[in-house]
């Protein structure tokens, strides 16, 4: 039986390590094999999944006919572009350009996956939000320019908070777990919000809540997944599941655009780049959403939540790092395209000229005519800049997925979830040789 | 003089015919299998906090010390080898009573449900595995609904009910395959065989069972290994299944471990969790082999 698995699976192996053994593999023919001083144009790959980033090379290439780009579209980071990128820079034969989100930087770093192009981007550095310049700079080199930043909003539907008698977005989580109830109450079979499986939403949420996961220290990595403020966090998350106040359908899942389009899921803690998300995944609820602030902690004193922003790496064995260098800083600060970026990609962008864009403040039809990106500036000033990811967010946050889908079946606490993601993680840094104390 | 050009001039034919074959075999078997069993002996070594390339170093058996102690792999080996122990005996059992009721004498129809039994295997893998996770999704599976409102709380995705699942998936997609082996078997008995046996008094059942089963053991042994085999690769239905279940763990089963290590850019490790696999499934394989044949039975 399964003869034609077995031959599939053969056969993708033999290939994948023939492509391996002989250094060539798909879509990697490009500025890395070319010879510096080839005559013609400068050609440089970019591997990424955002949409609207293929607009913005075609607005540089158009402009810049001595560095030509080609995007090339691969999987979202985390289902296999990353891989691709890492197993190519391995091979040797990476892109010149690669989109990686800040989360997945020490990775790709202790990976030795990335180019030092300190010296090209140095002259860039005062365009950017400070932090987000620290995420592109580990270890005192620049590896590329900051794109954006996530802040985390609270999407809702405006006419059915009005209908179960919630006369305002909720301010403070104490706020949101009452107004939970009430909607529970109303009608079980509808929640206000739902808890998915994306780590990387939950990281967000420690985030806002001052719970850091990874810190330096002495030469070493200190691992806090399961402290005492990142476990607020869960015990607060596993009251509403306790309650079964929330619907559990997975992250970005057909399952839960259904639930929302049909009125059953009332709102969703999410980033800026979600808003064009979900406006494109429940087109028939046009008009009935809103943007709010997410809720806080401490009404008084008000910080938010990041969820995401990536940047413009420059991959290991690139032989035009300069014009590299120079692309990816054009596609964050170039006015038309951070504009074409903010309105495609959904971007909140990291260059602090960027923030004067007009894009920024067009009204959104789906969002009753709301200049949603007035609520993320808002928040922007009071988002903690000072967390940092870990060398091994991989692993980190498919333990962590893995642990929300259990604790959403019910079969798991959250804090027992968090126990395990911080033994597995210490253990993985420890297997790939690092020193954690 | 004229019979040693003869003779050479074979083997120079015959080494010609050999040479893509040979080198094909080298370079998509061969290889591979020799660079991965290199790879799974080297570990990346790193300063304090790992933030630049690390130098790739010598480790022995190291990952498999590791690989050894992990509990998260281990656990995905013994999950297989469960599924496996459970489903495999179903599904052959089930393919050898299709079999037999095909070959058997009187019954009716016998082209439609040879097609009918075996039109899931003609369906690519994740598409079965597409559908069966659609049949089970909790909010969309008809089966629960209807189990619902017999007043039954099903859901087919709890962390309980995902091996039976995933073995139910598997069954269905690959009995026919198995039943058409089984079957091609019984095909080439002689007619004079059972004919015998009939004018002897025997029951249909009775020439079943001592007849035509004991001359289609090599099959089902046969059948036993490809089972064994494909159960240990065991990717395609939990992976699909992981969409709508995402209680379903990402080291669910020796691949998705071996998969995962890639992704940590831990390629040694995931070598090392390939060679483990492979041993695992020669060894349980080839085992198998020798159980039945000590048994005096020759495939």
């Amino acid at each position: 039986m399964r003869s034609r698995q077995i031959r599939t699976v053969a056969m993708t192996a033999a290939v994948a390590f023939v492509a391996v053994l002989t250094g060539c593999s798909s879509g990697s023919t490009g500025a890395a094999q070319s010879p510096a001083a080839a005559a013609g144009p400068v050609k440089l790959d970019f591997w990424g999944w955002a949409p609207g980033y293929d607009q913005s090379v075609a607005l540089w290439n158009k402009a810049h006919p001595d560095i030509q780009v080609t995007f090339d579209k691969t999987p979202s980071g985390s289902k296999g572009g990353y891989t691709k990128m890492l197993t190519a820079a391995q091979a040797g034969n990476a892109p010149c350009l690669g989109m990686v989100g800040y989360e997945t930087m020490p990775s790709f770093a202790a990976a030795g996956a990335l180019m030092d192009v300190t010296s090209y981007m140095a002259p860039a550095q005062s365009q950017f939000a400070a932090w987000t310049w620290n995420q592109v700079t580990i270890g005192g080199k620049t590896f590329g320019a900051p794109v954006d930043t996530a802040p985390m909003a609270l999407i809702y539907r405006k006419d059915l908070f009005a209908k179960y008698g919630i006369t305002k977005p909720p301010v403070t989580w104490d706020e949101y777990a009452a107004d939970a109830a009430k909607v529970h109450a109303a009608d079980p079979s509808v929640a206000l919000g739902d808890f998915g499986n994306d780590s990387y939403n939950y990281a967000g949420l420690a985030w806002q809540a001052a719970a850091p996961w990874f810190g330096t220290g002495g030469g070493s990595w200190q691992v806090s997944v399961n402290s005492a403020a990142n476990r607020k966090v869960a015990n607060f998350w596993q009251g509403l599941l306790d309650r079964k106040l929330l619907k559990t359908d997975p992250s970005y899942d057909p399952s839960l655009y259904a639930d929302m389009a049909s009125g059953k899921i009332l709102s969703d803690v999410n980033a800026v780049w979600d808003t064009p998300i979900v406006a494109s995944s429940v087109k028939g609820t046009s008009g009935k959403w809103a943007v709010a602030p997410m809720p806080v902690w401490d009404a008084n004193n008000p910080v938010y939540g990041n969820d995401g922003g990536s940047a413009t790496v420059v991959l290991k064995g690139c032989a035009h790092p300069k014009e590299a260098a120079e692309f990816a800083t054009w596609m964050s600060t170039d006015p038309a395209s951070v504009s074409n970026l903010i309105k495609v990609t959904g971007i909140y962008p990291a260059a602090t000229s960027a923030l004067a864009n007009p894009a920024l403040s067009q009204p959104d039809p789906f969002y009753g005519g709301q200049v949603v990106f007035d609520v993320f500036k808002a928040e922007t000033p009071h988002i903690d800049t000072s967390w940092i990811w870990g060398p091994t967010m991989t692993q980190t946050a498919t333990d962590l997925g893995d642990g929300l889908g259990t604790s959403a079946k019910g079969s798991t606490r959250l804090t027992d979830v968090l126990n395990t993601v911080q033994s597995k993680t210490v253990a993985q840094m420890k297997q790939q040789g690092m020193s954690v104390s | 003089m004229s019979v040693s050009r003869h003779a050479r001039r074979r083997v120079g034919t015959a080494a010609a015919f050999l040479l893509p074959f040979a080198l094909l075999f080298a370079v998509v078997y061969l290889a591979p299998i020799g660079y991965t069993v290199y790879e799974s002996l080297f570990k990346l070594h790193r300063d304090g906090l790992g933030l630049s390339a690390p130098t790739k170093v010598f480790a022995g058996l190291g990952n498999y010390a590791d690989a050894l102690h992990d509990k998260d792999f281990r656990g995905s080996l013994l999950r297989v080898l469960v599924i496996g122990v459970v489903q495999v005996p179903v599904m052959l059992g089930v393919a050898l009573l299709l079999a037999l009721l095909l070959d058997a004498k009187t019954t009716l129809f016998k082209r439609f449900f040879r097609l009918a039994f075996f039109l899931p295997y003609a369906l690519p893998g994740v598409v079965g595995a597409l559908m069966w996770s659609y049949l089970v999704a909790p909010g969309l599976s008809p089966i629960t609904a209807a189990a619902h409102g017999l007043g039954l709380h099903l859901d087919l995705t709890s962390d309980a009910m995902l091996a039976p699942t995933i073995g139910n998936m598997l069954t269905w997609a690959w009995t026919g395959y198995n039943m058409l082996i089984i079957y091609s078997a019984l095909q080439a008995i002689p007619p004079e065989l059972a004919e015998a046996a009939r004018m002897d008094g025997c029951s249909a059942w009775r020439i079943a069972w001592h007849v035509k089963i004991p001359i289609v053991r090599p099959a089902l042994v046969l059948t036993t290994v490809f089972s064994i085999i494909g159960t240990a690769q065991l990717y395609n239905e939990p992976a699909v299944l992981q969409h709508v279940a995402p209680n379903l763990s990402s080291s669910y089963t020796p691949i998705f471990a071996a998969y995962n290590a890639v992704d940590d850019n831990n390629f040694g490790y995931a070598a090392t969790e390939s060679v483990v696999l492979a041993v695992l499934a020669f060894v349980l394989s080839f085992g198998f082999l020798k159980l039945v044949q000590r048994r005096g039975e020759v495939l």
